[in-house]
Formats: structure tokens, C-alpha cells, sequence
């Protein structure tokens, strides 16, 4: 993966924006509120990491920036979509066409090989099989795993099953690759490999939007986002 | 998302937990082979008693004693041992067989019967066989072959002359032999020469000769003690003409006896009285092993209910990475129906593989019908019980579902 990296543009294109974005949730009668009123802004090939300590909401605010979750207040749009206000089945297809997830648990089909875990996505989309395995191969490829493809998850290493992870995000050519502790369930010489392949993934334009504790891991971004007590701290 | 890919998807899931999967569908597997081997057993009887009644020919027509309802039967025993007792009191006598023969014109022959049981003994052999006594034209209803000798004359029957003639079973139990005319055999205390022997016939029940004896009947009413006749087959010349010959009977015997001393029946009636008692016994077989079905049923809902949780992580990335709750819903319910209508499949080959060996001990017949319900019942079944654990998959919220350790 050597290309050349692109130069950022300062009014490129917004690909996700969220307002006064507010998260309730009920827990035994008493309404716990996640985050409140945030107001984010993410560019076309930016790097960002949301950090924080735990309970400070960034698990939440990532469910609502994946649109795994809508918001009880306030709007996100993505790609210009508003999906903070979409049907279950809408959200699906968002999802599929627009964010690639990277997981901590990595989160494969477990007896399924590593070129049907990355052809996963595109059996949701109704991509020709034949499509969907020559690109998942491709994808593979660019991770280093082209000798892995008939691999069980089983048959694999903690960095190994990431990176078929992260070529499964890939795959869609997603508009926002969205990580949430991608490094945390890795010994530390996988996980810089990991944070390799994630630089470099931004380095060829892609943006990136990763969840961590982790300081270490959050310094490599372009633009830290700390959250404490579901707020933005300035 | 593609018929085929989730065929492929449930296929894999099932292949996975090999003898969860299995053990599943034994409970359909079960409920299958039973539906089918009941109603095999059940259709079987019916053809068999239908091959034995046309087997009498059609042109048949039946004198009983006594009074039967023919609709009646079956619906309780008590109008089958009233009829049991009319043929122990019965009033038909060899004088009206003659009357029939002479009077009702349709009527080429009839010929009368009493039927009892007795022990025959040939030197130390010993049996217990069913006695006919007959009249010598028996053998125009009833036309069989001789292994050796024949069947009594006439001048046997008018003299009461004691002469027997032996199915092949009793035959070949009290001698190991066929030909064995002129030998003399005990009839409980009377001692009668053997003069013909029936040829092996094949096939059981009232209409098989092979495990019976005949003797004339005016020695088997001096035998048993009884002046009286119990049964009256008469031949009618043509089909078309047994109606007139019903009628022509009745005529006849009105004469001497009263309405309820009597019951002319032909074989039509006697059929479709049979038929629907033994379509009851099938349905009601069916319906039993059917239970059988429904807790097959449930015991794919249940195991498709702990898949359910157990797979509570994988549909959540499922979800995260673009399956619609829609398509949840159909790959859990396609496992279901896979799993059924699998468990259907294998139940129709049992069932079926069972019934034909059965066939050499008793009469089965694999129904079509049968076959194809047990088909549809199992993939509904599938659907039915499929449901409520697929709609539970297809609402599980990708968050809380990915969480889920």
C-alpha cells in the first residue's frame, strides 16, 4: 500500500453531521441521559477518534453515527441522508451501502472462510456471486490475506481475523469506515499492524471514524473528539 | 437476498450442529412414518377385504338370518352381536334354498352353508379347523382346483354320506401329504373318508379355503345338531339383474318366514358398509399418529428458539452490516422449513420402508394421499412453528445483539 497521500481539502465534502443529538434511555424507570446535544461535523478523508472514559457516551454516539440507533432529539444526516428519523429496513440499507464496521470482538462467522465473511455484505445487496467473490478476493488481497481466503476464523490469528474484518468494511467501498476499539482484543504487535493498515486506509482518501479508550491509539488521528459525561469537551 | 443464498445460509447453520439438527427433526421424522405407516396399514386392510369381496364375483347376492341394519354396523356392537345371535337362531332352511333356486329366476345357483369349528384328528395329528357343511354345487359359486380327488357329489349330500374334502393347510398339517383320498379322519367324534383335496389357494380370512374342511351339509346339521342354514350365497346369471334377484328373494322367502327373520344383501352394499367402517379406522389412525406431528412441531420451535439466542451475535452483525429484519425472518424460517420438510422426507421413506416390509406379515398399501399430505403438513409445520422464533431473530436490536456475549 504505497500511495501517494492525498492532500486534505479544507471545504471538502461533509460526509456525516450531527445536531444537538441527544440519547435517552430509560434503566429502571429513571431516564439516563448518554450524550447530550451533540454537534459533530466529519469531512470527506478525515481521520477522527472519539475517546473518553467509560460510560461517557462514545459507544452510544457511535451506535447513532453507524445508524445502528436513531437519536431521541435532534438530527444526523449522512450523505445527506437524515437518518435519524429512518425505519429499521431504511436504516439496513444504509448501513449496508454506506458504513463499514470494524468490531473489537472482530465479530466473523465462525466455520465460514475469510472470502465469505468479506462476501457477507454483498449477499444484502443482491451483488452477482460472482461479483461479490472476485471483489472480496481483491479486498483480501489489499490486507495481506491472499493466502488466507479459504481460512476458517478459527484457523486464524487475533490480526489476521481484523484484517478480514476490516476487508469486509472495505468491500462496500463505504463512505465512513467506523472502528470501535479495533485494537483491543489484540496483543500489541498485532495492533500496530492494525493501526498501520488504518492509516493507510486514510492516507488513500478513506475516512475513518475510531472508537477508543486507548490514548495511545487516539493520538494517531487527525482530530480527537473527547467525550466525558455525554458531552463534547471543549 | 437470493432463495438460493438462504438456502445455502440455513443448509450451512444445519450442517453445523449435525445431531442437534437431527434430533430435531426426529420428532417430525417420527410423526411422519407413523401418519404413513397407519394409513398404510388401514388402506391396506380395506383393499384387502375389497380384493376378498370381488373375489366372490359380483353377481353375488347374500342371505343372512336374522335382521342386519347395514348402517348400523360399525357404529357399535350391538347391531353386530344381534346379528351373531340371528345366526345361531336362524330360520333358513334347506327347503328355502331349493325355493330360491326354483322360484327366482335370475338365480343360477344357491347354495347354502353352515359354519362351525371342531377338532379333526388323523391318527395322533390333531387341529382345530373351521367345518363348512355345503351342498355339492358349492363348487359353482366357488370354483377351485384339486391337488387330488374332488370336491362331494350329490347323491353325498342327499345320503349324508360322511365325506370330507381338506383346504391345503389342513392338508399338509395332519399328514404332510396331498394325496390322501380314501384316508379316514375324526371330525370330533365322527370318522369321515377323505375325498378331495383343495388346492393351496393362498391369501387368509373367510374367503381362503386353505384352513378350512367342507362336508355336506346334511351331515354337518346332524353333526352340530341344527336343521338350519347360515349363510345363503346365490348366484344371479348377470349383473344387471342382481336388483331383480334381491327383490325375487325377498319375494320368496316373505312367503314362509317374517322380515325380520331374514336379510337379503348383495356384495355393493355389503362394500360400501366395509369401506366406510375401515375409511373411520384410517382417518382415525391418521389422526392419532397426527398428534405425533404437532410435538415434532414443537420441538422445531423450541430448538430453533435456543439457536435464536444461542446465534444472538451473529444476527446482530448480520443486521450492522445490512440484513433487513425481513431477511432474519427468512433465513430463520427457511432453517425451519429445511429442517421439517427434511425431517418429512426422511419420515416418508421410513414410514413407507417400513409399511412394505410390514406387507409380508399384513396387508399395507402406501397411499399417494398419504404421502403428499405428510408433505405438506411437514413444511407447514415448519412455517407455523418457524415463526415465532424467526420473528423473535428478526426484532433482536443489532446493538444489544452485538453486545451479547
Amino acid at each position: 500500500m504505497k500511495l501517494p497521500m492525498l492532500k486534505m481539502k479544507k471545504n471538502s465534502k461533509v460526509i456525516l453531521k450531527t445536531k444537538n443529538v441527544t440519547k435517552e434511555y430509560r434503566m429502571d424507570g429513571v431516564v439516563v441521559k448518554a450524550i447530550q446535544k451533540i454537534t459533530l461535523v466529519i469531512k470527506k478523508g478525515e481521520f477522527i477518534a472519539i475517546t473518553g472514559p467509560s460510560g461517557s457516551g462514545k459507544s452510544t454516539l457511535m451506535h447513532i453515527i453507524g445508524c445502528l440507533d436513531i437519536p431521541t432529539s435532534g438530527e444526523v444526516f449522512l450523505d445527506e441522508h437524515k437518518v435519524s428519523r429512518m425505519s429499521e429496513s431504511k436504516l439496513a440499507v444504509i448501513r449496508n451501502k454506506k458504513i463499514g464496521f470494524v468490531f473489537q470482538t472482530f465479530n466473523l462467522l465462525k466455520k465460514t472462510s475469510a472470502l465469505e465473511n468479506v462476501m457477507l455484505p454483498m449477499s444484502y445487496n443482491g451483488t452477482s456471486e460472482e461479483e461479490s467473490t472476485k471483489r472480496a478476493s481483491e479486498v483480501l488481497k489489499d490486507v495481506g490475506l491472499e493466502d488466507r481466503q479459504y481460512h476458517h476464523p478459527s484457523q486464524l490469528s487475533g490480526g489476521q481475523q481484523q484484517r478480514v474484518a476490516i476487508a469486509r468494511a472495505l468491500v462496500i467501498n463505504p463512505s465512513i469506515i467506523l472502528a470501535d476499539e479495533p485494537t483491543g482484543n489484540l496483543d500489541s504487535k498485532s495492533g500496530k499492524e492494525i493501526m498501520e493498515i488504518i492509516k493507510d486506509l486514510h492516507r488513500q482518501g478513506k475516512t475513518i471514524a475510531i472508537v477508543t479508550h486507548d490514548p495511545k491509539v487516539a493520538v494517531q488521528a487527525e482530530r480527537v473528539i473527547k467525550l466525558k459525561d455525554g458531552r463534547i469537551k471543549k | 437476498m437470493l432463495i438460493r443464498q438462504l438456502i445455502v445460509i440455513s443448509l450451512r447453520s444445519i450442517k453445523t450442529n449435525k445431531s442437534r439438527s437431527l434430533l430435531t427433526t426426529l420428532g417430525v421424522i417420527i410423526g411422519v412414518a407413523s401418519v404413513i405407516l397407519l394409513v398404510s396399514v388401514g388402506a391396506g386392510l380395506k383393499d384387502y377385504i375389497t380384493n376378498q369381496m370381488q373375489d366372490m364375483g359380483s353377481n353375488l347376492v347374500m342371505v343372512m338370518p336374522g335382521e342386519i341394519d347395514l348402517d348400523k354396523v360399525g357404529m357399535g356392537s350391538s347391531s353386530m352381536t344381534q346379528s351373531i345371535a340371528a345366526m345361531s337362531s336362524s330360520k333358513l332352511k334347506l327347503e328355502h334354498l331349493s325355493e330360491i333356486e326354483r322360484e327366482v329366476p335370475q338365480i343360477t345357483d344357491a347354495v347354502g352353508l353352515i359354519m362351525s369349528s371342531a377338532s379333526i384328528r388323523y391318527k395322533n395329528e390333531s387341529m382345530t379347523s373351521q367345518i363348512i357343511g355345503t351342498t355339492d354345487n358349492f363348487t359353482d359359486v366357488r370354483s377351485y382346483d384339486y391337488s387330488s380327488g374332488g370336491f362331494f357329489s350329490k347323491a353325498d349330500v342327499n345320503s349324508g354320506r360322511k365325506v370330507i374334502v381338506l383346504g391345503h393347510k389342513v392338508a399338509d398339517e395332519l399328514f404332510e401329504d396331498i394325496y390322501i383320498v380314501g384316508e379316514k379322519i375324526k371330525v370330533n367324534d365322527y370318522r369321515y373318508v377323505v375325498v378331495g383335496v383343495i388346492e393351496e389357494r393362498g391369501g387368509e380370512g373367510s374367503m381362503s379355503p386353505d384352513d378350512k374342511v367342507y362336508i355336506p351339509i346334511t351331515m354337518a346339521q346332524r353333526q352340530f345338531g341344527q336343521d338350519s342354514l347360515g349363510i345363503i350365497f346365490a348366484q344371479v346369471d348377470t349383473t344387471d339383474n342382481v336388483p331383480a334377484a334381491l327383490t325375487g328373494i325377498e319375494n320368496v322367502l316373505n312367503i314362509r318366514l317374517d322380515e325380520d327373520e331374514f336379510t337379503v344383501l348383495d356384495q355393493k352394499e355389503i362394500l360400501s358398509t366395509v369401506s366406510g367402517i375401515l375409511n373411520t379406522l384410517t382417518a382415525a389412525l391418521g389422526s392419532i399418529a397426527a398428534i405425533s406431528l404437532l410435538v415434532g412441531g414443537i420441538g422445531i420451535m423450541n430448538i430453533m428458539l435456543v439457536s435464536v439466542t444461542e446465534r444472538t451475535q451473529e444476527i446482530g452483525l448480520r443486521k450492522a452490516i445490512g440484513a433487513k429484519p425481513e431477511v432474519i425472518l427468512a433465513q430463520f424460517l427457511t432453517e425451519a422449513v429445511i429442517l421439517s420438510v427434511g425431517g418429512g422426507f426422511i419420515g416418508i421413506l421410513l414410514g413407507s420402508g417400513i409399511a412394505l416390509l410390514l406387507n409380508h406379515l399384513m396387508p399395507t398399501t402406501v397411499t399417494l394421499w398419504s404421502v403428499l399430505l405428510a408433505f405438506v403438513v411437514s413444511a407447514g409445520i415448519g412455517i407455523i412453528f418457524g415463526v415465532a422464533p424467526a420473528k423473535q431473530a428478526s426484532q433482536l436490536s443489532p446493538i444489544e445483539a452485538l453486545r451479547h456475549e
